[in-house]
This record gives C-alpha cells, sequence and structure tokens, in this order.
C-alpha cells in the first residue's frame, strides 16, 4: 500500500489518480496513524518552504513520518516542495526542514542564466540519471519532466544526487539517500515519464 | 535543455469550448472534458483554460469543473477566470490546477497577486494580460472584461510592476491577434520581455505551427500558446483538436 | 385464452427460457433470442447470407462496372464544383479506407464530413487528420451542442433500453442528410458494406436509430432539457423524401469490390499513419464502452459475435479463432474502472447513479412507444424493390 500524504499541500489528487490507472494499491493518508505499516509515503508539497514544513508539523505527522522513514526505513517520495522540506533549510524561510538529506535549498542564481527568461525555472526540461537504483527504468531522460520552481535543492554530499538537469547550471532534479527519494520535477504532470517514475518507486 | 512550452488555450462560455476571434463571435467547439482528454493523450506540454464568462457576469470559478479537468490532466493545468480571492486561488490549486492565472483582478487589487503567492507559491500565480493597440501612436493598453473595457492603462507601465513583485508567468494575450491566425504580435513581445525576467507565454495571433517555430527562433524559451490552430482545421474551420506530435516539435524546437 | 403476443417477446427477452444454442457456421447464438436454426445447426443470419446476400454481392468485373457507372455520373455532375460528394468520416477503418479509395483509386473530390458527438477519441482525430491532410482535402465538421447530447444520452440510460447509442447515432445520420439537403449535394459516400457488416445486429440489441416516435417517447418521459439544437431525421424525410424526391443518392462503394478489413487497416497504417482501433466502433470512446461494457455486462448482447459471424461469412476470420476470441471480455479490465468514472464525469452524474442505471430493471424498444411496424415494412418494401438484401430482424 503506498500511502499519499494529505497534509494540506500538492496535487495528491493527480498521484492518486496515475496510481489508480496503474492499479496499484494506494490510499490518501490525512490521518497519521494510518501511516504506519504503509509500504510506500509519498510526500508531495507545493507553494513556498516554511508554510509547508509548518502544514506538515501542524498536521501531527511529523513524529509519525520520522518513525515509518527513520526507524522503520519505508521509502519515502517528496515531490516538488515535498523534496525540498527533506533538507535542513531553505533561503525562501527560516524554518528547519526534516533534515533527512543533508542539504540547503537554494534560490536559483540568476546570474547564471545567460537568456530570458530566468526565474522561475519553468517547463518541460531533460535530466541526466546519475544513480542505478531504478527510478528512472524506461524513462525518456532527454524528454524529461515539468519543472515549475525558483529554488534547488544543494546536497552536502554528492552521492546523494540522483539525477541532474540544466539550467543555467547544473543542478540536483532528483535526489536520493538510502530509502528517502525526492524529485524537483512534478512526476503527476509528465505524461508517461511522469506515470514510469511513479511506478518505479511503487517498485523499489 | 529546457524548451520551449507548446501550449493550447481553451476558452468556456456557457459550459461550453468556444474560439473567439477579435474577442467577439464565440463559436462553439464542443464540450470542455472531452477535449481536455484529447490533448491529455496527445501529450500536450501544458494547457491554460480560461472562464470568460466569470468576471463578466461577476461571479467565481465554476470549481466543479476545474475538478473534472485537472482529473483529465495528467500535465499541468492554468486556470482563469473569475478568481478574485486568495481562497479561490486556493481552492483551484488543492483541486488539481498547478497555476491560477488572475486577469482583471490584477488590474483592480494588484496586491493580491502577492498574496495568492503568498498562498499557493508565486510560481503559481500566472498573469494574464489583455491587450490592444491604441491611439495614433499605436501604443499597447491593457483592456479587462474580455477586452469590452478599456483600463487606461498602458502595457508598459504595468509589466515593470510584476517584475517588481516577481511572478510565476505572464501570458500576452493579444486581442488584436485573437483568432486571426496571421501570427503572434513580436513587436509587442519585445517589449514586454525587456521589462521582465519571468516566463512569458504569447497568444493571440498563431496560425500555423511556422509561426510558433518563428517564436520559439527569436526568442529561444518561450511559451507559446494557441487556441484556433489546436482546434480547427483548414477553410471551412473545421473543429479537430490537433498538436504536434514528438518529432514535429524536434522540428520547431531545432 | 389467448396469449398477448408482447408478453411473450418480453418472456423471451428478460427471462430467457431457451437453452443455449450457437450456430455451427458462424458465431451468433441465443443471446439473440429470435435467432432460428435450421436441422443441421446453422442460423437464420447464415441462412439469409448465403440464400440473399451472397448471389447478388458483386465484387468482380460486374461489379466494379456498375461502381465505375455511378463514379463517372458523380465526376460529371461535379465538374466545376468544390467537391463533387461527400463522405462521412468517422475515423473507423471503413470511412477511412473508402476515403482513400474515392481519392486515390476512384478519383473522386469528397467534402470529408465529420460529426463530433463529444466522445471521439484521440485516435478517430489522429486518423481524421492524417488522412484528410495527405490527401490535402477539405474538412467540415459539425459540434453537436453537449448540453443537449448529454441530457438526450441520460434519457436513454434512465429508460433502461440497450439501445443507449441512438442518441449518437440519430445525430449522425441526421446532420450529414441535413447539411446534403442544404447544400445540395446529390451524392454520400457510405462506408458500410457486406464484407464486414452482412451480420446485422438484432433489433432487440440496437433499435432503429431513427424512429421518432421511440426517441419522443423517451425525451418527453426522460428528458429534462430542450433539444434547440440537436439534428433530427425521421427515417421518413431521409430514406424516402431524400432520397426519391430529392436525388440524394447513398453509394456504399465497399461493396462492389473485395473489401478485406485486415488489409485495408494495413495499407492505411502504412501509407497514412493511420492508427487501428482494438474493435469496431471504439473511435467513439462512448460506443467503445456501450459495445464493449455496458451491452455485454448488462444485457449480455456481445455485438463481437455479430462482427465475429460476418468476417466468418465473408471468410475473413475462422469460426475457432472467432471462438477464442469471444472467451476474452470484450472490454479491458486493467482501464475499466477508468473507463466508467470517465463516462459517469462526463455525464454529470456520479458512477453511483450510473451504476444504478446499469442494474435497473431492464427494458426494450417495445416498452416505449415505436415505429417498428412501419419499419418492417419498409424494409421489406426495400428488400421487395432489391434495394437492401438482408433484414434486421
Amino acid at each position: 500500500m503506498i500511502a499519499i500524504v494529505n497534509y494540506g499541500s500538492g496535487n495528491i489528487r493527480a498521484i492518486a489518480n496515475i496510481y489508480e490507472r496503474l492499479t496499484l494499491p494506494h490510499k490518501i493518508v490525512s490521518q497519521p496513524g494510518e501511516l504506519i505499516g504503509s509500504e510506500k509515503i509519498i510526500l508531495p508539497g507545493v507553494g513556498a518552504f516554511d508554510e509547508t514544513i509548518s502544514l506538515l508539523s501542524h498536521s501531527g505527522f511529523r513524529t509519525v513520518l520520522d518513525n515509518e522513514v527513520l526507524i522503520n526505513k519505508t521509502p519515502v517520495l517528496g515531490i516538488c516542495v515535498g523534496m525540498q522540506i527533506l533538507g535542513e533549510q531553505s533561503e525562501e524561510g527560516s524554518l528547519p526542514g526534516l533534515g533527512w538529506i543533508k542539504g540547503t535549498v537554494r534560490k536559483i542564481d540568476t546570474n547564471r542564466i545567460q537568456s530570458k527568461p530566468k526565474i522561475p525555472h519553468l517547463g518541460w526540461n531533460s535530466i541526466k540519471a546519475l544513480k542505478a537504483n531504478g527510478m528512472f527504468n524506461d524513462v525518456d531522460e532527454e524528454q524529461g519532466f515539468y519543472f515549475m520552481h525558483s529554488f534547488y535543492f544543494e546536497c552536502n554530499d554528492e552521492n546523494d544526487v540522483m539525477s541532474s538537469t540544466f539550467y543555467g547550471t547544473d543542478f540536483a532534479s532528483a535526489v536520493n539517500h538510502q530509502n528517502i527519494y525526492g524529485v524537483q520535477f512534478h512526476p503527476e504532470k509528465s505524461h508517461e515519464n511522469g506515470i514510469t517514475l511513479l511506478k518505479n518507486f511503487a517498485a523499489i | 535543455m529546457l524548451r520551449s512550452r507548446i501550449t493550447p488555450c481553451l476558452l468556456v462560455h456557457k459550459n461550453g469550448l468556444v474560439k473567439t476571434v477579435g474577442f467577439k463571435d464565440p463559436k462553439y467547439v464542443g464540450d470542455p472534458i472531452n477535449a481536455v482528454k484529447i490533448f491529455n493523450e496527445k501529450q500536450v506540454d501544458e494547457l491554460i483554460v480560461l472562464d470568460i464568462d466569470a468576471s463578466v457576469q461577476g461571479r467565481g470559478p465554476d470549481f466543479e469543473l476545474i475538478r473534472k479537468l485537472a482529473l483529465e490532466c495528467r500535465m499541468p493545468l492554468c486556470y482563469g477566470g473569475g478568481v478574485t480571492t486568495v481562497e479561490e486561488a486556493k481552492k483551484i490549486i488543492s483541486l488539481g490546477a498547478e497555476k491560477v492565472a488572475i486577469s482583471s483582478a490584477a488590474i483592480k487589487n494588484f496586491e493580491l497577486l502577492s498574496e495568492i503567492g503568498k498562498a499557493v507559491g508565486i510560481q503559481s500565480v500566472v498573469v494574464v494580460l489583455d491587450i490592444k493597440k491604441t491611439g495614433f501612436l499605436g501604443s499597447y493598453e491593457i483592456y479587462i472584461h474580455n477586452g469590452k473595457k478599456a483600463t487606461g492603462i498602458k502595457v508598459k507601465d504595468f509589466v515593470p510592476r510584476l517584475a517588481k513583485i516577481g511572478i510565476g508567468e505572464l501570458v500576452i494575450n493579444s486581442i488584436d491577434g485573437d483568432g486571426t491566425m496571421r501570427g503572434y504580435d513580436f513587436s509587442l513581445v519585445d517589449m514586454v520581455r525587456d521589462l521582465t525576467e519571468f516566463p512569458i507565454t504569447i497568444l493571440g495571433g498563431a496560425g500555423s505551427l511556422e509561426d510558433i517555430k518563428s517564436a520559439i527562433k527569436r526568442y529561444k524559451i518561450i511559451g507559446a500558446a494557441a487556441g484556433s490552430l489546436f482546434v480547427f482545421r483548414g477553410k471551412y474551420r473545421a473543429v479537430l483538436i490537433n498538436y504536434p506530435n514528438i518529432l514535429e516539435k524536434k522540428e520547431l524546437y531545432r | 385464452m389467448s396469449k398477448n403476443p408482447q408478453s411473450l417477446k418480453v418472456n423471451d427477452l428478460k427471462n430467457s427460457v431457451r437453452s443455449y444454442q450457437v450456430c455451427t457456421n458462424c458465431v451468433m447464438d441465443t443471446t439473440d433470442a429470435k435467432i432460428v436454426f435450421d436441422e443441421n445447426g446453422m442460423c437464420d443470419h447464415c441462412k439469409d447470407f448465403y440464400d440473399n446476400v451472397l448471389p447478388n454481392w458483386q465484387t468482380d468485373e460486374k461489379g466494379k462496372a456498375i461502381l465505375n457507372k455511378v463514379v463517372e455520373k458523380i465526376k460529371a455532375e461535379g465538374k466545376g464544383k468544390d467537391f463533387d460528394c461527400i463522405l462521412g468520416m468517422s475515423g473507423g477503418v471503413d470511412s477511412s479506407y473508402l476515403l482513400h479509395l474515392a481519392v486515390k483509386e476512384l478519383g473522386l473530390r469528397p467534402l470529408v464530413f465529420h460529426v463530433d458527438g463529444g466522445w471521439n477519441s484521440e485516435l478517430a482525430v489522429h486518423n481524421i487528420q492524417v488522412l484528410v491532410e495527405k490527401l490535402g482535402l477539405d474538412l467540415y465538421t459539425e459540434v453537436i451542442n453537449w448540453e443537449e447530447m448529454k441530457d438526450f444520452q441520460l434519457a436513454f440510460f434512465k429508460s433502461g433500453v440497450p439501445h443507449i447509442d441512438i442518441p449518437q447515432d440519430h445525430a449522425f445520420i441526421a446532420t450529414l442528410y441535413n447539411f446534403a439537403d442544404k447544400y445540395k449535394i446529390k451524392y454520400i459516400l457510405n462506408g458500410g458494406n457486406i464484407s464486414t457488416e452482412c451480420v446485422r445486429n438484432p433489433m432487440d440489441w440496437l433499435y432503429y436509430g431513427t424512429d421518432m416516435a421511440q426517441i419522443r417517447d423517451i425525451t418527453e418521459r426522460f428528458g429534462t432539457v430542450k433539444m434547440e439544437t440537436y439534428p433530427f431525421s425521421p427515417i421518413l424525410r431521409h430514406k424516402f423524401y431524400l432520397r426519391y424526391l430529392k436525388g440524394v443518392q447513398v453509394v456504399k462503394p465497399l461493396n462492389y469490390m473485395p473489401y478485406i478489413k485486415d488489409k485495408a487497416a494495413k495499407l492505411l497504417a502504412d501509407d497514412y499513419n493511420w492508427k487501428p482501433y482494438p474493435q469496431k466502433h471504439f473511435e467513439s470512446r462512448f460506443t467503445k464502452f456501450y459495445e464493449g461494457y455496458w451491452l455485454p455486462e448488462r444485457f449480455g448482447f456481445d455485438t463481437r459475435k455479430v462482427q465475429y459471424s460476418s468476417l466468418i461469412l465473408t471468410n475473413q476470420l475462422s469460426r475457432e479463432e472467432a471462438l477464442e476470441k469471444l472467451k476474452k471480455p470484450s472490454f479491458n479490465q486493467a482501464t475499466i474502472n477508468d473507463e466508467f468514472n470517465y463516462v459517469a464525469s462526463k455525464l454529470g452524474i456520479t458512477p453511483e447513479t450510473l451504476k444504478e442505471y446499469f442494474s435497473m430493471e431492464k427494458k426494450f424498444y417495445f416498452d416505449y412507444n415505436n415505429q417498428v411496424s412501419i419499419f418492417k415494412a419498409g424494409a421489406k418494401l426495400l428488400k421487395y424493390l432489391g434495394l437492401e438484401r438482408s433484414i434486421k430482424r
């Protein structure tokens, strides 16, 4: 059972919809207790960093999540801001992140981008898979995914970078540390590639 | 590499989809849900849906329609029409749209943009400006309420204000170009682009894939949106949803 | 005590007391309640085909000569006009192949006409586009107002009858005839053909789409909006008035030559990048749901039996192969849930309401006003005049 955490942020319906079509068992989880014992966890998120992490904290999911992810080693996938909050802190806000993956969320440096538009990074961009963990199996890397963000995840340990994408410079478009996964792009809105990635995560 | 976005734009009028010319004479082109499903199957980059009745009638967004459309979209959906409050914008995002388009409300209440940005993330805030060339010197002016109401605000004065707060995307909608299929108004785009660093999407006038190609060639990264082009075919303006396939798209990016 | 013939029919369909039997020649069986078998176990569909259709079906030089004569006439009368005939295009294999044939082989200049009933699949619009583009033809479309179509379809769902495809079917026929009438077009090319359609759907399964008495009765009872733009065309109008008084002629070229479905599909795929459908009529999402799921699951009517039997009779499919294919359900189990929800969403009802329609009491055409006697008389007349070979029953 894949649990999609409903703490008031992110496009939960779209993710559930894809698993529905794939006929993979999943549920939208709104009560922390329901999370216990799930095989996979998806942590969506849109909006600002502080707003998102406070929503998560106030939802009561924090303790259960920490337990499931850090102790039981349940695979978790953070999407967009759901990925950014996996880090320790963000230049966008002042609150600390979950700190599950060592790194800082930084604002895209517009000085590095040669031509307009500069920010946000918006549209379909390619990815380069850097880890053979199965997440990008059958993904068309050139076609890539849909991005929509102004901040990006900077990993302390470059081994945690799961894929890189070029926007002015190469940045981590996906991260992975042990059972913790995060993608900056929107798999739930990236047609076939997105479906493939969500299917791959389910199979991990 | 980041690629330009090629974006169909659909207009909702009296529960159905329509296509206008110069913001007038809406021609019925069918039901939104099936059209969106076909566009989804054609793997469009993203989709813009604008309810052109809401602001004119002074009513809010049709949430049930948004929910249904978002359900069919495995690509980003931008919804606009009648959004005047933060709560409405939040609801639209929670129903599964990625972006909220604000048009007349941005003119009437500029602060709204930042407020919505705080609530849903600034990258989800899209401003749509309906623009018409006016006066002897042909300066660009912003119109609201389906091009019926002139605001007296010049594009060159308004866009810097947007640049200051930073929005997710700006849709430049040319009233003069709408439905004509005669090509985009590049002088308008040039002017706006000079004033901004955020992504721009151009709408109004695209009549062929060549028009899109020339926009991409000129701006490298741009959002090229079109209504008629992706809905009509041939001299009888037959309604037939179409969109370049992967190979045709590669050709456009060259 | 005299028996009421109507209740007899009802018994046939609703309580099916008959023991199961399948034709020894094709795959039609007793799910067609009025099927009759001879002493060798061959059904009346086969008999009708061998007795009436086959002897008159000319796909050789003779057929070619007949067709050529018509084609020459069409060309001569169309000289100087933008187009010389009109072709109703669904994007399915028959109409797509016919379009190729008309342009490439027969040298005709058709106006391609498409009616959008609101359920087009991506495959359908893709196929129409590639053909029209490659052949350099003009396309004309009519989009049926969805609010009216939706209400009309819902009325049929609520009525409980099997033939809920009538709102769509009727619009396709009526729009084409109305257009031909309005613009004084004399020739309508039609992809209808003996080769893949010689066995007809029994009347209990798919009732006549142009019976206005039935349509009126059902919409009056269950409809909620006024049909202001929906195109109607009573059968008498287009089969007799337009044909015999206005001289509008329907031409079915596929009947005058060998027409092999698989070959046609291959040619279309190779030459036009046309995409095949998993099953006949699946170019419409509604028909796919209706023929693939609703009819077989709610009524036990599997239209594949009719389609396969046609192909068996015209030697394009073996009976064994057909029986094997029929073992699999006609819908995709992995996606049916999704499809079901989409149909409900599109119709503006909840999946629960659609489920209620699915399990409600079954009704048939004779439960509502109808003109079946007129249709039967008309069919007999057409057959007598030699204009139609097989009878729908």
